[in-house]
């Protein structure tokens, strides 16, 4: 359909050269000439339904509309600016729009940033010539918590619905009837659970897609905004912060054609109230009696006094900005003397984690747009980094064979093909895609055909959750290795990658350095100065350990909540219980205020400068939209402080001083990481008779999410837990009933979805959720062994019981 | 009812309506049924479109395209299936030719069919059936399970080797899936909304393969042009139009009726001859030559030959064929508005002039035909016609302009009538004065929808 080559034109007289296949009204952009348009998207194929985008071609009776037609040699285009009848044709198009949409911009959440009103303004009459009545719809009509529809408003250009076919691929929204009474609607009874919902309110050309979050907030005008980046996942989605009178209102997706497109999910879109709750705290805090207010000053030199001969470790979270990490990563192993830090929760992803550390944007959305074969593994692209499920449907779109390894059907299911299997076979699936000589017609060959085909073209996929297993990460990078593919491994929380790279972990000092390593060493020490602790550190569970085993005096928790973030509430408990000093910083306290024995309190990403790296490796600017609450701080300049009041010196009193030391270790190495070693896994031994594992949803009850209602209204699921019919059918277990989850460490009953979209052996239950605490079952990780049984009817009615044991 | 169809003269496709007999397969084949179909297979695919070519067939669904270039637009060999579809989607206001050529003779349509699945050597025909017309779809249901039942459709046609398999698909009733793109979508699963072209359905039809989109009075012709050869057709009518035409005559005509007759016969003669004069004698006002969508011709055109030059030169097209008379009883306001009325129900919603335009045009001419025009009306609907014309994503709206500008050129003044006097001339109707039922007030225009 696309001719080669470059085609020249010229357009309102001037010349242009572009690509043949190339749209005129994409051509026109490239002169600076803007064609009014309603229905047309950069992103969605051409449909030609608004007839706002007229021009005329020389030669040609008809006018054309410049969004569905390609340029030719030669061609003569002549838009509104040059031609009277362009112009007439663009004014009664935008005449026939105005029949029937109400005159209520003033009241309208789209007026002052509304296409439609800015053209009517440009080139439409003053009065209309239209004397009938309007067309009267009921509304709003809620299209699902977050997302009100205005029928009388809408232009019926299609966006919406052309999204949710080309795009999300989860087509809830549609348009029904005809003619004049055509109109946008849901299926009887269905609510738009898309998690990509708010995209089609950011699309639509007009204020008939309104979030219920931001209806009748705010004036544009009355919004100070910023550009920053999603804080929610390792997607790395640009976002632009809107503002008004100091409260964030509003957040909406920002064009990177390199990251996510145009696009945001509805989490990262519409959980933004968090710095703003009533639990954020903005004070610093000292156990006294209770927890009392403090200066920064008091309660660092407590603190410092606290780590005076004492055995510090530090648990960080996702939150913390590359600046902050590095911070920390100097803090620990230079003033503090310790490697005991880490930033992940339970997967330890061996070499192939050493080689994101060391080699940024190694593989790329735009690596994953191109692919011709994508082998996704351990990962629900959708729910986990939803930008990312976007780009794989994108290739997909393009022609990409697409192949998921995974203990649960993902909404990749229409176009990948996808095998289910146990969470710990996943290793022995890809192991064996690795050894296969693909001539065979089962899964495994044709996965390794694929991939053996597209060579360069492919690209594996590996969530953060394979590894899991302790070879797994790896063995989905020997698979990219031996068929020559790209490989990514996908940690799910937003600045992992960064944590990763600013060595926030124990064997890894920054850049993916192997602290063991003499040499490696010796270069991290040329910028530091020497290193006392020369062996890796404890990992984040083994820190947990040890301060359960009171090998700990002091836990330093940046940024994270481990009774909520982590597996294993129970050891955490322990934990808390039994090391004397908690330290925690961050936006509020949570859970853990019976533990903690001082609060820093730290800026939130609004209200600060930093650079947050998303799961390619790439670092992107984050910008102040606020000044910061109360006396928070950015985490950084809390730990330089520290270091201060310690007696040391971290070297750096300004970002830029320390953006400029750390660019001279975090520039991308060749990590020369080869995973010969391997010799296989062999034939994986089951957990047990059932296999619990559990991740968490988009939507769950993050600390991020709190005070995002409208989201949770509108995606959160109910408790439940997944069952395959063969297990259900064994343990005489009813879809929609109730059942017992058992493992060694809890129990909980839940209600029952009875579902070939779970591997058989496998029972899925979401990590985080409303009235169900899934680490509370948790012992090992994510991933436990378990039985279920049914719980007689009748049950109590209300929320599921999780009753931990610990 | 007296089988219609006109003296038997010259009768091709309609020349078996007085004989039942040809409604199973068994008497169709008696009657020498399905041996265009044999002839055709004893020749490759290319040269029954040289054959079809040579006759001049030119569609008659309404462009009037000439049928074997059309065939010879579908690629061969691009490693997708082929598909044939007959477009039997009859929903043209004054149009019901296809109808009746299925009702009484469907074998030879069916034929007609196979003729043109092989000619672009397709192995998969669907007949897209207007889901209103439930005996039809059922009269081809029995049909098609006959055809299969006496090997004439199946894995081999006629003994030929050559497979065809045939699927009736019913429509849901909408003007818009005539339009073949629209068609295609529908026969998809897909809402009935036109599409893009290019890319063009004899390159990326039904399912993104290449497809050839045929009306059924196109394919009833076929049968006749393998038997009797290319010569004989492209004798009959007139050089550029050969062949005979099913013209529809409805409105205010003695005898209503389907009339087979030579292209470019005039007016007057199809009219008097066949159809019995206009009702009670009284004076032809206004026809239309091909259905609803073409414009307006009045009585200056009764000699006018019926053939697709002379009409477009007269300002119009020959569309379906179809023939609505209106008389000097009758209102050319409320005619022309009950086609909009039509238009603006049936347009998709998928493009702004056509939706919103046509909605508008009904509401202005229901409230001039009420009583309530003012001057400034007409020049506002020249203004909407040209501002609807050619500015649309299909041809629907397009034929929505037809009556407004043609009934605008030849019956101005009485519109001017209409709102000078504040009435409908005709009815009396205006403002307090209805002569069926309530007096009519301007709110009773104000319906809404939703």
């Amino acid at each position: 359909m696309t001719p080669q080559g470059t085609v020249t034109l010229t357009i309102d007289g001037k010349e242009v050269a572009v690509p043949g296949g190339t749209l005129i009204i994409r051509a026109a952009e490239r002169l600076g000439i803007e064609i009014p348009r309603f229905c047309d998207h950069p992103f969605l194929e051409p449909v030609g339904a608004c007839r706002q985008c007229y021009v005329e071609v020389e030669g040609q009776r008809k006018l054309f509309t410049s969004c569905t037609t390609a340029v030719a040699p030669d061609m003569v285009v002549r838009t509104q600016y040059t031609s009277d009848v362009v112009r007439d044709a663009q004014e009664a198009n935008l005449e026939f729009l105005l029949l029937n949409h109400p005159l209520d911009c003033p009241v309208c959440d789209r007026g002052g940033e509304c296409p439609l009103q800015d053209q009517a303004l440009a080139f439409g009459p003053g009065e209309s010539r239209y004397t009938e009545p309007k067309r009267v719809y009921a509304k709003p009509i809620p299209l699902s918590p977050l997302v009100k529809l205005d029928r009388e408003r809408c232009v019926l250009c299609a966006r919406c619905t052309r999204f949710c076919d080309e795009i999300s691929g989860d087509r809830f929204i549609e348009l029904f009837a005809r003619g004049a009474g055509e109109r946008v609607s849901i299926s009887g009874g269905e609510d738009f659970r898309s998690p990509f919902s708010g995209n089609t309110v950011q699309i639509c050309p007009v204020g008939a897609l309104t979030s219920s979050t931001y209806r009748f907030v705010a004036r544009p005008f009355d919004l100070s905004s910023a550009d920053s980046v999603c804080g929610h996942c390792s997607a790395g989605c640009n976002v632009k912060v809107d503002v008004r009178g100091g409260e964030i209102v509003r957040v909406l997706a920002r064009d990177n054609l390199e990251v996510n497109d145009a696009w945001l999910c509805d989490k990262g879109r519409y959980a933004f109230r968090h710095p703003d709750l009533p639990s954020r705290v903005t004070t610093p805090l000292i156990r006294d009696r209770g927890l009392e207010p403090a200066s920064f000053g008091e309660v660092l030199g407590t603190i410092a006094t606290w780590c005076r001969d004492a055995r510090v470790a530090f648990l960080a979270g996702g939150r913390l900005a590359d600046e902050d990490a590095y911070a920390l990563s100097k803090l620990a192993r230079t003033v503090v003397g310790t490697n005991d830090l880490d930033h992940r929760r339970a997967f330890l992803g061996g070499k192939a984690e050493e080689l994101a550390a060391a080699a940024p944007l190694a593989t790329t959305y735009r690596d994953v747009e191109r692919a011709k074969v994508i082998l996704v593994a351990g990962l629900d692209a959708e729910q986990e980094v939803p930008i990312l499920h976007l780009r794989i449907r994108k290739a997909a779109r393009r022609g990409a064979r697409v192949f998921v390894i995974h203990p649960r059907t993902t909404r990749l299911h229409d176009v990948a093909e996808h095998a289910l299997c146990r969470p710990e076979h996943q290793t022995y699936v890809l192991e064996q895609i690795h050894d296969a000589d693909g001539d065979g017609d089962g899964f495994v060959d044709r996965v390794a055909a694929a991939l053996r085909g597209a060579g360069e073209d492919g690209v594996v996929l590996a969530g953060e959750r394979l590894a899991e297993h302790p070879l797994a990460a790896d063995v989905a990078l020997s698979v990219a290795q031996r068929y020559g593919a790209r490989f990514g491994y996908v940690t799910r929380r937003a600045n992992d990658r960064g944590a990763l790279r600013a060595g926030v972990h124990p064997a890894l000092l920054p850049g993916g350095r192997r602290v063991d390593d003499a040499d490696r060493r010796a270069e991290v020490e040329s910028v530091w100065g020497s290193l006392t602790a020369a062996e890796r550190g404890r990992s984040g569970r083994e820190i947990l350990e040890a301060c359960a085993a009171g090998e700990i005096d002091l836990l330093f928790l940046a940024g994270v909540d481990p009774l909520r973030d982590l597996p294993d509430a129970g050891l955490v408990r322990r934990a808390l219980g039994n090391v004397r000093f908690k330290v925690v910083q961050g936006l509020e306290l949570g859970g853990l205020e019976p533990y903690a024995d001082a609060f820093l309190p730290a800026a939130a990403w609004a209200e600060r400068e930093g650079t947050v790296t998303d799961w390619e490796g790439r670092p992107q600017e984050i910008r102040p939209v606020r000044s910061a609450a109360g006396v928070s701080r950015p985490d950084w300049e809390i730990f330089a402080v520290l270091a201060a009041a310690m007696g040391g010196d971290l070297g750096f009193e300004t970002i830029e001083e320390l953006r400029a030391e750390a660019g001279r270790l975090l520039e991308p190495r060749h990590a020369s990481v080869r995973t010969d070693a391997w010799t296989g896994t062999g034939r994986p031994q089951l957990l047990g008779d059932l296999t619990l594992f559990t991740y968490p949803l988009l939507v769950d009850e993050g600390r991020l999410s709190d005070g995002a209602d409208d989201l949770k209204a509108a995606l959160a699921e109910e408790p439940f837990v997944e069952v395959h019919p063969e297990d259900a059918e064994k343990r005489g277990v009813l879809d929609g009933g109730r059942v017992r989850v058992r493992t060694d460490l809890g129990q909980a009953e839940v209600p029952v979805r009875v579902t070939p979209d779970v591997a058989p052996g496998s029972v899925f239950v979401p990590f985080n959720q409303r009235d169900l605490a899934a680490n509370t079952l948790l012992a090992r990780g994510f991933v436990e062994p378990a039985t279920i049984e049914p719980v007689p009817e009748p049950a109590e009615a209300g929320a599921a019981a999780s009753e931990g044991a610990a | 009812m007296k089988p219609s169809g006109g003296p038997p003269t010259n009768r091709i496709i309609t020349a078996n309506w007085g004989n039942p007999d040809v409604l199973p397969i068994d008497g169709y084949r008696g009657a020498g049924g399905y041996e265009g179909l044999r002839a055709a297979l004893g020749t490759s695919s290319a040269e029954v479109i040289e054959t079809v070519k040579a006759s001049g067939l030119r569609g008659r669904g309404g462009a009037g395209f000439p049928t074997g270039v059309k065939w010879s637009f579908v690629p061969q060999d691009t490693g997708k299936p082929t598909y044939a579809v007959a477009n039997f989607d009859e929903s043209e206001p004054g149009t019901f030719n296809n109808r009746e050529l299925v009702e009484r003779e469907p074998h030879q349509f069916l034929e007609g069919l196979a003729i043109a699945a092989y000619g672009v050597a397709s192995h998969e025909a669907y007949i897209y059936c207007r889901g209103e017309f439930l005996h039809q779809g059922r009269v081809l249901e029995r049909a098609i399970a006959e055809a299969y039942d006496q090997g004439v459709f199946g894995p081999s046609v006629l003994d030929s080797g050559w497979a065809l398999d045939v699927v009736l698909h019913r429509g849901a009733g909408a003007y818009i899936c005539g339009e073949e793109t629209a068609l295609l979508s529908s026969l998809e699963g897909y809402r009935g909304q036109p599409r893009l072209r290019p890319p063009f359905p004899a390159v990326e039809g039904l399912f993104g393969c290449p497809t050839l989109i045929n009306n059924v009075e196109t394919l009833c012709n076929l049968p006749h042009i393998l038997r009797n050869g290319p010569e004989w057709f492209a004798g009959i009518g007139r050089e550029k139009s050969p062949g005979t035409k099913i013209f529809s005559v409805s409105g205010k005509v003695e005898r209503p009726g389907n009339y087979e007759v030579p292209l470019g016969t005039p007016l007057r003669v199809l009219l008097e001859e066949h159809a019995g004069g206009v009702l009670d004698g009284r004076r032809l006002k206004a026809w239309t030559p091909g259905g609803s969508s073409t414009p307006f011709l009045t009585d200056e055109h009764l000699d006018l030959p019926l053939d697709f030059e002379s009409i477009a030169e007269a300002g119009s097209l020959l569309g379906t064929g179809a023939i609505i008379v209106l008389d000097e009883t009758d209102c050319i306001v409320e005619a022309t508005r009950r086609l909009l009325a039509f238009y603006a129900h049936e347009s998709c919603g998928k493009c702004t002039p056509c939706r919103e335009g046509t909605w508008w045009v009904e509401r202005v001419l229901a409230r001039i035909e009420a009583g309530y025009g003012r001057p400034e009306d007409l020049p506002l609907l020249d203004d909407l016609g040209q501002n609807i014309l050619f500015r649309a994503f299909c041809a629907l709206a397009d034929g929505a302009v037809s009556p407004i500008q043609s009934s605008l050129r030849f019956f101005r003044d009485e519109y001017g009538q209409h709102v000078e006097g504040h009435r409908c001339p005709f009815t009396g109707r205006g403002p307090g004065m209805a002569t069926h039922g309530e007096p009519v007030t301007e709110s009773d225009l104000s319906e809404v929808a939703g």
